[in-house]
């Protein structure tokens, strides 16, 4: 009905119908006056969209009438459709007949409606045909239609839809441009062309597709197996494209302009890939991750890596970073699946893990950082126990296992870097295990965990060696393998060395260290010295006397002394003379040594003295140290540094020289002209060999303090009575280890429990027994046991005798006040119980 | 006008240098490119043929003989009507490989696909592996043979409407067997669920509709 109306409004123009009569199906045998007639009766779409065809085609879209067909269907949407389909069938004729400038028309029209359309609510039909006609000129082999297509598809992908298509599938448009992507025309830009039109309509299709849930699913394994590889192929190309310009850049062959403006297919493929991972959730990274992997297993790319490694950065860098663990573990995954492959292939795997590694460990928390570890530990495990030899390959493989390993921990705080080393202490394999493989994997273990621990800078002992952490440690330093204890000692150095120390104190000697940082022990620091240093020092002792070897020797040294700089103080310093001493003794005592050894245990005794002394600042016992020294280059030169080598001389040396050797009772004599306490260096035993199995804290200061306090009339009583009775500023040369007799944990324990009325009477009682043990024992026996009379610890005395005399009970309450926050200040350890 | 009845998609693989790209530019163009170098990917090429009267659209998918491409060739193999499985028969090695080849198909295409075995290039004359071989290879595996050449332009136009006939064969019986659903392109049964042909169900379903309205008109 419509078209008759039309009849009588429309007067046939020549300009309608075109020569070659598209108005009707008929081929063109119909006469010219006909097809004018013919005109007339057609509907008003079909000759609006005639209209906007030229005469000749090089002329282009008639502006005017595509002005007025786009008027006709924004008035009346319902045609739109329609408008589309006949546009399409125009097009398909066209192409059959190759009049590819009428396509370009045609299509630019339909893009044109597209724009001005897109709110009308009908437009899904006219997509359908849209999409055809793209679709019909993605088939056609002329690329410059290809092209032409992939264009108009983009602009509609860039279109927001109101309304969902259900229907809608784009598996030919996903296959056709993956094929572009890969376009191989002999013509190098065409070919490019061709490959950029690819790329950008895959760029549209999951723009299309990824925001709206109701069409094709884009993460769909046989779309991503088209469009991962696709982009990646075309991106190898262009790191291969870079390395070469990178190349001729160092070389100068090549000027450095670069065309920003240019996108390459390359770059492009490398933005779309970006887009992709980062639409990604966390139920697709695999599936884009699947065929990326497969991707570079099939184009070999593992080796070399650097293809791997960029495009494995890319996907780090855009992939929302909560998922980013996922890569992470898929990588891991791939290199479980790889375990047969060629260490070389394993290596370059482990070397991008570790490369990406810390772009994740930022977002990996608690469990999952530790499911990695885990992950890394093990395949550092498989890779011992599969392997009877080692190739420099495989241990290129380890390398670079532990070297991911150490990046992860490094992008850790450092509470958690603690918490991964606890971890990987865990696995290492007993030392009662000697078998060659587990030999192996305690210092491949070892050595990752020293990897770690270099990432770890510590701050405070106490929190860089939990004793969960610790022990194993130090049995680990008695291993009977070289380089495993080696390694052990070098993970002590890197935790101890908070003043990087570390290269300065490699060498033993007795002459001031140049460079040495020092700076005074915190309160934190002496307290773990008093729980643990003694295990510590043991575990070194144990470790000296193992082996005559020049690095292992030198290595326990530096621990030894990287011990002493970092701890040593007025309030430590008799424990690391004890040490010192325990060195000597071994040295002395030991019959199964070799005489060199005990030499070099000598040298090593001497050097820590003097270290001791010069860090501590204590003249005396510098000059003693020095003394000694000064004798020793008179009669025995071989006792002093640097250490002799078992190998290179066989001499016979005089080790009984006990003049030469460091006197206990002389060092205390030194403590004592210091005005510094000295008891526990006079009563205590030196360190001697295997004390392990002696528990815990044998040579732990507070326990041997409140041993002494047993002793009811030691003269460490004297001391902590003073302190206690004065207040505890006023006696700074006095140690304050005096103030803590009773402060063992059980004692803390008792203290919190029992009410404060009682702990006051206690400590009265406690007092009452000094003073009756002052007033009822010989005054000769007094004099006796405080024998190396000097000024200071004289007029202690005095004041002692004086304060005792008077009545205590004033002084005493005031020390009661003070107590509390003493302990706090003090102990604050203590309070953890 | 371009309505096709169907539209079936054949996916050619085969190791490289088996000759098949040059029997699709010989079957879609009528060419045979002397020096054809080695396809990258995939490469797509589309022919209308006409079998008993109906029009039938081929998407013609010629997937790339490198290994290194094997991973986005066998993207293409699920959505496939049809496999042509190329061998040279002037090659023994490529015969060889067959049954690396089924084993990928049988992974990865749809289980329904129709497979077919050509030995290319008959106008050579260093023949390795006699006909007789690869018929008996073909049947063990339940393949349709042909031996082809594209050089001389020998069987190829009978192997594709062959193809043809036979997927047209397949969607008809399929068609009656389920005769509740009329509409053809439904009845295209041999792509897995939700990988069917859009053309088909959206073009013939519209363009009839639409040539009839332009009738009604």
């Amino acid at each position: 009905m419509f078209s008759y109306r039309c009849m009588r409004l429309i007067i046939p123009r020549p300009s309608v119908s075109r020569p070659p009569c598209s108005c009707c199906f008929q081929p063109c045998l119909i006469p010219l006056g006909c097809c004018g007639c013919c005109s007339a009766l057609r509907p008003r779409y079909k000759r609006l969209v005639d209209n906007i065809f030229p005469v000749n085609s090089e002329d282009g879209l008639v502006k005017s009438n595509m002005e007025k067909l786009t008027f006709y269907s924004l008035s009346s949407p319902d045609k739109l459709d329609r408008i589309g389909e006949y546009l399409y069938q125009k097009a398909s004729k066209d192409i059959n007949r190759k009049r590819y400038k009428f396509v370009e028309i045609a299509m630019e029209a339909m893009d044109n409606l597209l724009q001005a359309c897109h709110a009308q609510t009908t437009l899904n039909l006219f997509v359908e045909s849209f999409l055809r006609m793209v679709q019909k000129l993605l088939e056609d082999s002329n690329p410059n239609l290809q092209i032409l297509a992939t264009n108009s598809f983009v602009k509609f992908a860039n279109i927001n839809e109101d309304t969902p298509s259900y229907h809608r599938r784009y598996d030919f448009f996903i296959s056709k441009f993956s094929s572009m992507c890969h376009g191989n025309n002999d013509n190098i830009e065409l070919r490019d062309s061709i490959r950029l039109a690819g790329i950008k309509g895959v760029q549209g299709v999951i723009r299309k597709t990824v925001s709206d849930d109701l069409v094709e699913n884009i993460w769909e394994k046989q779309h991503m197996e088209k469009i991962v590889p696709s982009l990646l192929f075309n991106m190898q190309f262009g790191v291969n494209v870079m390395f070469v310009k990178k190349n001729m850049l160092a070389s100068g062959d090549l000027t450095p302009v670069e065309d920003a403006t240019v996108v390459t297919p390359p770059v492009l493929a490398e933005e779309v890939l970006r887009e992709l991972v980062g639409r990604a959730s966390f139920g697709h990274i695999r599936s884009v991750l699947k065929p990326l992997l497969t991707h570079l297993d099939r184009h070999e790319l593992w080796v070399p890596n650097t293809f791997a490694i960029h495009t494995f950065r890319i996907v780090m860098i855009s992939i929302q970073p909560q998922y980013s663990y996922t890569v992470v573990e898929t990588l891991m995954q791939h290199l479980d699946n790889n375990f047969k492959s060629s260490p070389k292939t394993r290596t370059s795997l482990a070397v991008v893990l570790s490369k990406i590694i810390a772009i994740a460990a930022g977002e990996s928390v608690g469990p999952s950082a530790l499911d990695i570890i885990n992950n890394l530990l093990t395949h550092l495990r498989t890779s011992v126990s599969t392997t009877t030899e080692i190739t420099p390959e495989e241990s290129q493989y380890q390398e670079a296992l532990i070297n991911a390993l150490g990046e992860f921990a490094n992008h850790h705080p450092d509470y958690q870097k603690i918490e991964i080393m606890l971890f990987i202490m865990n696995t290492v394999p007993d030392l009662s295990k000697k078998s060659k493989g587990d030999q192996m994997l305690q210092n491949i273990l070892l050595k990752s965990l020293l990897k770690v621990g270099t990432q770890y800078s510590t701050t405070s002992f106490e929190k860089a060696f939990p004793a969960s952490f610790l022990q194993p440690l130090l049995k680990m330093a008695r291993a009977p393998h070289d380089p495993t204890r080696i390694i052990v000692m070098q993970i002590f150095q890197s935790l101890l060395d908070r003043h990087q120390n570390e290269k300065v104190l490699s060498t033993v000697s007795i002459k001031p260290y140049a460079a040495l940082s020092q700076e005074t022990p915190s309160r934190s620091d002496i307290i773990f010295t008093h729980k643990y240093g003694a295990n510590i020092m043991q575990a070194l002792i144990d470790s000296m006397a193992l082996s005559e070897k020049l690095d292992s020797l030198t290595s326990s040294y530096n621990t030894a002394a990287l011990l002493i700089v970092e701890m040593a103080c007025g309030e430590t310093v008799q424990e690391f003379l004890l040490f010192i001493l325990g060195i000597q003794q071994v040295a002395t005592t030991s019959d199964d040594l070799s005489n060199i050894h005990k030499c070099c245990l000598h040298i090593i005794a001497i050097a820590l003295l003097t270290l001791t002394a010069r860090v501590t600042g204590i003249n005396n016992l510098l000059e003693y140290a020095q003394k000694i020294i000064e004798d020793r280059k008179q009669e025995a030169t071989y006792l002093l540094p640097p250490l002799l080598d078992s190998k290179k001389s066989n001499k016979s040396y005089n080790l009984n020289l006990p003049h030469l050797a460091i006197d206990k009772m002389a060092l205390a004599e030194c403590l004592q002209n210091a005005g510094m306490d000295f008891n526990r260096l006079q009563t205590g035993v030196p360190y001697a060999l295997n004390q392990i199995d002696n528990p815990g804290h044998r040579h732990s200061w507070v326990e041997s303090v409140s041993n002494h306090m047993t002793h009811r009339n030691s003269s460490a009583d004297l001391t902590a009575y003073n302190a206690d009775a004065d207040s505890i500023s006023s006696s700074p040369g006095v140690s304050k280890k005096a103030l803590a007799p009773e402060y063992t944990v059980d004692a803390m324990k008792r203290y919190l429990a029992e009410p404060p009325e009682s702990v006051k009477r206690e400590q009265q009682e406690k007092q009452k027994q000094i003073v009756r043990a002052f007033r009822e024992s010989d005054f000769e026996d007094l004099m006796k046991r405080t024998e190396p009379k000097h000024d200071v610890i004289q007029n202690r005395l005095n004041d002692l005798f004086n304060s005792l005399s008077i009545d205590n009970k004033t002084p005493q309450n005031a020390a009661n006040q003070n107590e509390k926050p003493i302990y706090e200040t003090n102990f604050p350890e203590l309070f953890y119980y | 006008m371009e309505e096709y009845k169907f539209l079936f998609k054949i996916v050619l693989v085969g190791n490289a240098g088996v000759g098949k790209t040059c029997l699709v530019r010989r079957f879609t163009q009528g060419l045979f490119p002397p020096g054809q170098g080695a396809t990258i990917g995939v490469d797509f090429m589309i022919k209308t043929v006409e079998v008993e009267g109906d029009k039938i659209k081929l998407q013609i998918w010629d997937t790339a003989g490198q290994e290194r491409f094997r991973s986005i060739t066998q993207s293409y193999y699920r959505s496939a009507h049809a496999l042509i499985l190329v061998y040279d028969i002037s090659c023994q090695p490529t015969f060889d490989c067959l049954p690396d080849w089924l084993r990928e198909i049988h992974e990865y295409a749809n289980t329904k696909v129709l497979k077919i075995l050509v030995g290319n290039k008959t106008d050579r004359d260093d023949r390795e592996i006699p006909t007789q071989i690869g018929e008996e290879f073909a049947k063990q595996h339940d393949m349709y043979f042909l031996e082809t050449s594209a050089k001389e332009a020998e069987n190829v136009e009978r192997l594709f409407y062959e193809i043809a006939a036979e997927l047209i064969d397949q969607a008809r019986s399929k068609d009656n067997s389920s005769s509740m659903n009329k509409n053809l392109s439904d009845s295209v049964g041999l792509s897995p669920q939700g990988s069917k042909p859009p053309q088909v169900s959206c073009c013939s379903g519209l363009s009839n509709q639409s040539s009839s309205q332009t009738g009604n008109t």
